[in-house]
């Protein structure tokens, strides 16, 4: 059988994401290692210690790159309206996915809105503090030390999002994936997860 | 009984919130005094520091002070500093030996995340083990003292050792032994503190009424010691008033690391019981 697929996301949104996720998912290990002497030996992943201290500054002017271009490609839309402020006052619904309850989302759901705009702000709090600790020399022992402090609350909340989103994105949610790496999605998820977005796809 | 380098605290390991102290204090403990009001300026213990450490040599300029070297360098471990202050119609020539203070509780030491960069002995050295450091320099931002500098062709951190390798075998370090007037004593921290006492006592019989020992309880004491004249003017001898060893934002950090390490624990398993409990929701592709 074959439905027509439905284009969900671009080779442009598609390669900033990874770039984004793959620089963010290396930098939260080598991080954690920075924080915890008990996993320090993630940094062998990037060929010990000092090297990890060299590489990780470096990953992070990557991600800080593509979180940049990521905000330009999907911040039009990411915009909450009246419909997203329903969604968020039903959310027990859909974390029970009681769909039939759920009030329909668009191409991104309130959640979804609410994780870019958090990471779009954790984003710049990873950057302003990481230059900081990048470049120590420049800066008072107070300021590099609350740039620790700052550097981990993104670290953080950041990480708590992305254990979140990937759950979602990857086993509560089959077939989301995929939009992310071939870019489509069957009409069916996208009417299950997305009525509004499906409705104007499929319409016409 | 022999000088041990038994280990107290080990950075980035358990032993730098709970020190080793139950299984191998015990052994000596030994500090610095320094006595300011001795020195006489002739700069023998920088020469000392650089010889027995085999510390290169930096080119210095004349700019306008007595001082030798401008700062501490990661070959330059100790600077005599010489500060002029004027005090009413007085003018007062202060001189400060600007060195690692061996902190009981080292600021670096707790700021460092490389395991076994930083080592405290029992005998209270605080010592860099570069082949560990990762060149992070937190340990520049932990010192309440300014103490470590950052070796760029390295990539490490330096600073005073204390000998380490003198005091292990008996002798006292390098400044101690070369200093013409004992303006730098050396020996158990105990016998030092009560050295200290008589030597505030005769500073205060001279005149200096202020004259105090700079012991910062901040950072639990030091293991060098500094006999100041002007104890009430510390500002002058650049000796911060109140040290610490965990300031406020490494304190949050450090509260943050605990219940972060708990929350993401919490995430995982949270994400996984959601997972049985209600399970993928799959799109009916037939409907
Ligand atoms: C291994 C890690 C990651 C996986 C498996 C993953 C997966 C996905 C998937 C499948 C989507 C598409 C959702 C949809 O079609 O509605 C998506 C979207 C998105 N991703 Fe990721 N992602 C990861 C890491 C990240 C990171 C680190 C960030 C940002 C710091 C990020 C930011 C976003 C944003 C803002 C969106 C659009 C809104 C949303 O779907 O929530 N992703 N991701
Ligand atoms: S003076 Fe600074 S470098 Fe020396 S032990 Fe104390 S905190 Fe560490
Ligand atoms: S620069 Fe080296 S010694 Fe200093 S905190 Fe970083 S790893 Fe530790």
């Amino acid at each position: 059988m074959s439905t027509p697929l439905l284009r969900r996301f671009s080779f442009l949104e598609r390669i900033t994401h990874w770039v984004v996720g793959v620089t963010f998912v290396v930098l939260l290990l080598s991080g954690l290692a920075f924080a915890y002497p008990s996993l320090f030996w993630l940094t062998t992943f990037l060929g010990g210690g000092a090297a990890a201290r060299v590489l990780h500054p470096q990953i992070g002017a990557l991600f800080g790159v593509g979180i940049v271009v990521m905000f330009v490609l999907w911040i039009r839309d990411m915009f909450l309206d009246a419909r997203d402020r329903e969604w968020l006052g039903a959310i027990r619904h859909y974390v029970a996915h009681d769909s039939e309850k759920v009030p329909p989302a668009g191409k991104y759901n309130a959640g979804q809105k609410l994780f870019f705009w958090v990471q779009s702000l954790l984003g710049i709090v990873f950057v302003a503090s990481g230059l900081v600790l990048w470049f120590p020399e420049y800066f008072s022992a107070g300021l590099l030390n609350t740039a620790r402090l700052l550097h981990y609350a993104a670290t953080l909340g950041g990480g708590l999002f992305l254990i979140v989103h990937v759950y979602l994105g990857t086993v509560a949610y089959p077939g989301t994936a995929r939009g992310m790496i071939d870019g489509k999605v069957t009409p069916a998820w996208a009417r299950l997860h997305h009525p509004r977005w499906s409705g104007d796809r499929v319409d016409h | 009984m022999p000088d041990t380098l038994s280990i107290k605290r080990v950075s980035a390991s358990s032993s730098a919130l709970i020190p080793l102290e139950s299984l191998r204090s015990g052994g000596p403990v030994y500090s610095k005094l320094v006595d300011i009001s001795k020195c006489i300026g002739c700069k023998g213990c920088e020469v000392a520091c650089k010889e027995w450490n085999d510390l290169k040599v930096e080119q210095t300029t004349n700019f306008g002070s007595f001082q030798s070297h401008k700062d501490l360098t990661p070959n330059t471990w100790l600077l005599m500093r010489f500060n002029e202050v004027e005090d009413g119609d007085d003018l007062n020539w202060i001189i400060k030996k600007d060195a690692c203070l061996h902190c009981e509780e080292p600021g670096c030491l707790f700021a460092c995340p490389a395991p076994g960069a930083i080592v405290q002995y029992q005998n209270g050295i605080v010592d860099f083990n570069q082949d560990n450091c990762i060149g992070c320099q937190y340990c520049v931002s932990g010192c309440p003292f300014d103490i470590p500098r950052f070796d760029k062709e390295t990539k490490t951190v330096a600073k005073c050792n204390m000998c380490i390798d003198r005091v292990e075998s008996g002798l006292e370090p390098a400044c101690v032994k070369t200093c013409p007037t004992n303006a730098i004593e050396w020996g158990i921290k105990e016998d030092m503190l009560a050295q200290a006492d008589k030597k505030v006592e005769r500073l205060k019989q001279r005149g200096y009424e202020h004259a105090a020992l700079y012991n910062p309880g901040g950072v639990g004491g030091t293991h060098m010691m500094y006999v100041v004249p002007h104890g009430d003017r510390l500002e002058d001898y650049e000796l911060p008033a109140h040290p610490t060893a965990s300031p406020g934002q490494l304190r949050g950090l450090n509260f943050l690391q605990r219940i972060g390490s708990y929350l993401f624990g919490f995430g995982i398993i949270s994400a996984l019981v959601h997972f049985l409990a209600v399970g993928p929701e799959i799109p009916d592709e037939n409907g």
